[in-house]
């Protein structure tokens, strides 16, 4: 009688208290915060949290974080993090293991598993995923000229290019008519990362174990084969080096490129007033000698160690990956497990999802290392010999040699 | 009179090089005005084109529709402003004792406000980082007023000196003749008679502000974001949005511009002052 | 009141601001150079002596971006003083017709460097680039591909100083304009009397006359293109291959991505204690020969 009545006081107190004055403040990027509005609604309806959202910049989110970790003030219950900081910011934010269970834990890439985990510790709870996969102008594809003619130079039938040499072959045979086949980004690696996994890198730039193998073969393979329609082919645009995201998608939304690899989201966004539009089809990233293999852009819920509502924050945030799917119908339409991804597959409009599966769960696919000088050994290392070998002069060989010699000095090794 | 002629048309054929060249001067400018009245679609097109296909107001709406720009405008002006008050009232007085009262003591100090000037704004906020964060004035608006007011300082330190050193020294001698404190005559004889001055000095440290961008990129992030971070920011990871980047340029310069070619003969003594006598 | 007393409280205020705003940061920057700190955690700082100075002067970018920003400023400021200069010579030549002329040139004066910069990247970036097709519609370009303004490691540093160029070639315009107006005609009567030429004229009596002027504009953009930072991040971030990074930007990247606070300093008070030096100097010599 008396534990009963105990039980029900002690019940009605907690629901009180989350019904009045419980409320958690989420750091995102813009992107993220469309992508996580629907569920922080359904939570707020079910539990009487409230969720409220800082939106900042990309660079914003690491600024800010760092800025509050510093200083040890507690404005943040959860930050949603992009995968390259999460070692920097490892040991100051909540283990979350337990909210791995084993049946969120099968429902979630492996990749993207493997990239919470810094130290042993699972630092942060994927919120949603994207990879680069393979974006080509189906009317050109499809086009019977097109066809005969490819057939005729190549001895095969023309599809959406699924290996290097179907890459390059189609790149080549598309730059005509004032086009160009594709383009080489040069003012970021990540594209070329995704290539040394298909070469049959153990990692990139480390090895499991935090060791530089930037200088092994597989690297030196992807940067030949990543240079190569720049530097043999001609068959993209020459100033490679001012290449961004930003700049390869406007060529493709231009009619300028034939194809490229691309995030998935943008499928959903291509412009409807633009030349492509209705006209863009998708596949899975190309493959190497260990097949398709893409480095996955995931974003993680981490509860800072200076929150103040950390029990509140991690039912955010297994709420938010029990119910992955609310974020799919927002502009960037994208989510972190499988049966989120599952549930939307064969719909309209949502034909990069099964490229996007595919690739992020390719045997192959890894992400980038997890080590707090990770941005230095980029900007310092990686960065250099990357656009030194898209200058078209110097030995690839060489170029990552003096880049890893410079990564070991980084690292102390 | 027989040569008047040919030197007139001398005169005329100089005039008009000079205008097109001062024309073709413009034209970036120009450039930037016609893209951002392009309609969004053709603002990446390539080739691109002088002028719009068709103007549209596009993407002026998108700018202005942005979540947190009219908040970045409004942070801009008031850190502006505050920065030029906050500037005015700490470098005057003591530009009117430096021009005044030259002794050892006002000279070295002029010569620590031109050191000063000299400091790189980027070695100065990683320390200003340290010190506003354990303040709590990071992100603040008066946290970046503070920074803000400290390179604008040096610069109206010395635009005031040389207004002061213009005006005779006969008439503050004369003020405390009849009667007034040193101060009574700072106060009401010699800086009413300094308006051109004291405007010029304004107009230069709100510019400074309004402008400034190393700052306001280490110091703040979101509360007290500044116009020209929000703009740089267009440039983000979903990829570059040229048109509204360039229609908020367009935004935030065209008050600069009308300002300057109003009061260009203010300004440019101004600088002139500031270049010949700092 | 005594006279001292008063000179002392009026400056007060901006000794007390100067000294909390500029002294105490500079003090905190010499002393942070001295310690391994990182800037997420400043309270575990460890004491390294000299240790980030001598990595700091045997860093390979480092040293790199510091030649680059002498180039940099070299090659600003040389074509701001010609096209400045030149300007405002032309501008005296029609001096009373030069109202509008002068109006338009003062255009870019105010504008920020964030505008410029973006202004800048817009006209040369690659494949939308309109500079590019204009110079191949004038035919001094074989094609609108055939210069890689940004992207172009060999040329990028000079590519981005354009911006600049165009930036304040009006402030040394008008200041220089104002400066031969303020040249005594008479000067000019007793020369052509005397049976000068125009060219001797402009030598022996206006180069002269201007030197203080143009001195000082050396030392106040010279200083100013040192610092220079929106300018070149707005258009490159210091790419590609880093071959647009200056120093300041260097030290921005080391504080703000790799949070190295420590070396960060160290490069930042070298840079300081560079500027100030040089400053001195100039400041010396004009002092100097202005009562010489």
């Amino acid at each position: 009688m008396n534990k009963t009545l105990l039980c029900t006081v002690a019940a009605l107190c907690l629901a009180t208290s989350a019904a009045h004055a419980e409320a958690i403040t989420v750091l995102v990027e813009g992107g993220g915060h469309s992508l996580q509005q629907a569920a922080a609604d359904a939570f707020t309806k079910e539990t009487g949290i409230e969720v409220n959202f800082v939106e900042v910049p990309y660079q914003g989110v690491y600024d800010k974080l760092t800025a509050e970790i510093a200083s040890g003030t507690s404005a943040y219950d959860v930050v949603t993090i992009d995968v390259v900081w999460n070692a920097a910011f490892a040991s100051h934010v909540e283990d979350l293991s337990d909210l791995f269970t084993d049946a969120v834990k099968a429902d979630i890439p492996p990749a993207l598993v493997a990239d919470a985990n810094v130290g042993g510790k699972m630092i942060g709870m994927p919120a949603w995923a994207n990879a680069e996969i393979v974006f080509y102008r189906k009317d050109l594809w499809e086009d019977p000229a097109n066809q005969v003619a490819f057939k005729e130079q190549h001895g095969y039938d023309l599809a959406p290019p699924a290996t290097w040499q179907q890459w390059r072959d189609m790149a080549k045979f598309f730059t005509k008519d004032g086009m160009y086949g594709t383009n080489v980004i040069g003012a970021t690696s990540e594209e070329w990362m995704a290539e040394v996994l298909q070469a049959g890198s153990p990692g990139v730039i480390l090895d499991a174990a935090g060791k530089v193998i930037l200088d092994n073969q597989a690297h030196i393979d992807a940067l030949e084969f990543y240079r190569a329609p720049l530097c043999e082919d001609k068959s993209v645009p020459d100033n490679a080096l001012e290449i961004n995201w930003g700049e390869a998608q406007n060529l493709f939304y231009q009619g300028q490129t034939a194809m490229m690899k691309f995030w998935a989201h943008a499928y959903k966004m291509t412009p409807e007033d633009s030349k492509v539009a209705g006209k863009v089809g998708v596949a899975p990233m190309i493959g190497g000698t260990a097949g398709v293999a893409g480095i996955p852009g995931p974003w993680y819920n981490v509860v800072p160690s200076t929150s103040q509502h950390k029990d509140a924050a991690r039912q955010f945030i297994a709420y938010a990956v029990a119910h992955n799917a609310l974020g799919i119908e927002a502009p960037l339409g994208l989510a972190a497990t499988n049966s989120a991804y599952a549930s939307y597959m064969g719909k309209p409009g949502y034909e990069h999802f099964g490229p996007l599966m595919d690739t992020l769960s390719a045997p192959a696919t890894k992400g980038r290392p997890l080590n707090e000088h990770y941005q230095e050994i980029v900007d310092e290392a990686v960065m250099p010999a990357f656009q030194g070998a898209l200058e078209c002069e110097d030995n690839v060989a060489t170029l990552l040699q003096d880049a890893a010699a410079t990564a070991r000095d980084i690292l102390g090794q | 009179m027989a040569d008047r002629a040919p030197q007139d048309a001398g005169k005329v054929v100089i005039n008009a090089v000079a205008l097109l060249l001062v024309l073709s001067y413009a034209l970036p400018y120009v450039y930037l005005v016609s893209t951002a009245l392009k309609p969004a679609v053709d603002v990446q097109q390539i080739p691109p084109s002088f002028f719009p296909n068709r103007v549209s107001f596009e993407n002026f709406g998108t700018v202005i529709g942005t979540a947190g720009l009219p908040q970045a405008f409004m942070n801009s002006a008031i850190v502006a402003i505050l920065t030029t008050l906050l500037s005015l009232v700490i470098a005057v007085p003591a530009a009117y004792v430096s021009a005044l009262y030259r002794r050892r003591i006002t000279i070295l100090f002029l010569l620590f406000a031109l050191i000063t000037r000299m400091v790189p704004a980027v070695s100065l906020g990683v320390p200003l980082f340290q010190i506003l964060k354990s303040l709590g004035l990071l992100d603040t608006t008066i946290g970046l007023v503070l920074a803000h007011t400290s390179t604008a300082v040096p610069l109206a330190l010395l635009l005031m000196a040389a207004f002061f050193e213009g005006m005779p020294k006969e008439l503050e001698e004369a003020a405390r003749i009849d009667g007034c404190s040193r101060f009574g005559a700072f106060w009401r004889i010699m800086l009413p008679l300094a308006p051109g001055g004291l405007a010029v000095t304004a107009l230069f440290s709100f510019i400074a502000s309004w402008n400034e961008f190393l700052f306001a990129l280490l110091l703040t992030s979101q509360n007290s974001k500044t116009a020209p971070i929000f703009i740089a920011e267009f440039n983000s990871v979903y990829g570059l949005a040229w048109g509204p980047m360039t229609a908020a340029a367009v935004l935030y310069s065209l008050p600069v511009i009308l300002v300057t070619l109003v009061l260009q003969r203010q300004i440019v003594g101004g600088l002139t002052f500031g270049a010949v006598k700092g | 009141m005594t006279e001292r007393r008063f000179v002392l409280l009026m400056l007060l205020p901006a000794v007390l601001f100067l000294g909390f705003m500029v002294a105490y940061p500079v003090a905190l920057l010499v002393y942070n150079s001295f310690f391994d700190v990182k800037l997420i955690d400043p309270a575990s700082r460890v004491w390294v002596g000299l240790a980030n100075y001598a990595e700091v002067l045997t860093s390979k970018r480092i040293l790199e971006s510091a030649i680059r920003t002498l180039k940099y400023s070299a090659f600003a400021l040389f074509f701001e003083l010609v096209f400045g200069f030149g300007a405002a010579l032309l501008f005296s030549a029609i001096a009373k017709h030069s109202h509008w002329h002068r109006t338009i040139f003062a255009l870019p004066l105010m504008i920020s460097p964030i505008v410029a910069g973006l202004l800048w990247r817009f006209l040369l970036v690659g494949n939308i680039g309109i500079l590019n097709y204009g110079l191949a519609a004038l035919g001094v370009i074989s094609d609108p591909g055939a210069i890689k303004w940004l992207s172009d490691t060999d040329i990028v540093i000079y590519s981005v100083a354009v911006a600049d160029i165009w930036l304040t070639t009006s402030f040394v315009a008008l200041v220089s304009y104002a400066g031969l107006m303020n040249i005594p005609k008479d000067l000019f009567e007793a020369a052509r009397i005397d049976g000068a030429s125009a060219i001797k004229r402009f030598w022996y009596v206006t180069l002269p006359m201007m030197r203080p002027v143009l001195a000082v504009v050396v030392i106040v953009r010279g200083i100013d293109a040192l610092k220079t930072f929106d300018l070149i991040w707005i258009q490159t971030q210091g790419g590609p291959r880093q071959a647009s990074e200056v120093l300041s930007m260097n030290i921005y990247q080391r504080m703000v991505r790799y949070g190295d606070l420590g070396q960060a300093s160290a490069s930042a008070t070298l840079f300081l204690a560079f500027m100030i030096a040089l400053a001195g100097l100039a400041y010396w010599k004009i002092w100097r020969t202005d009562r010489g």
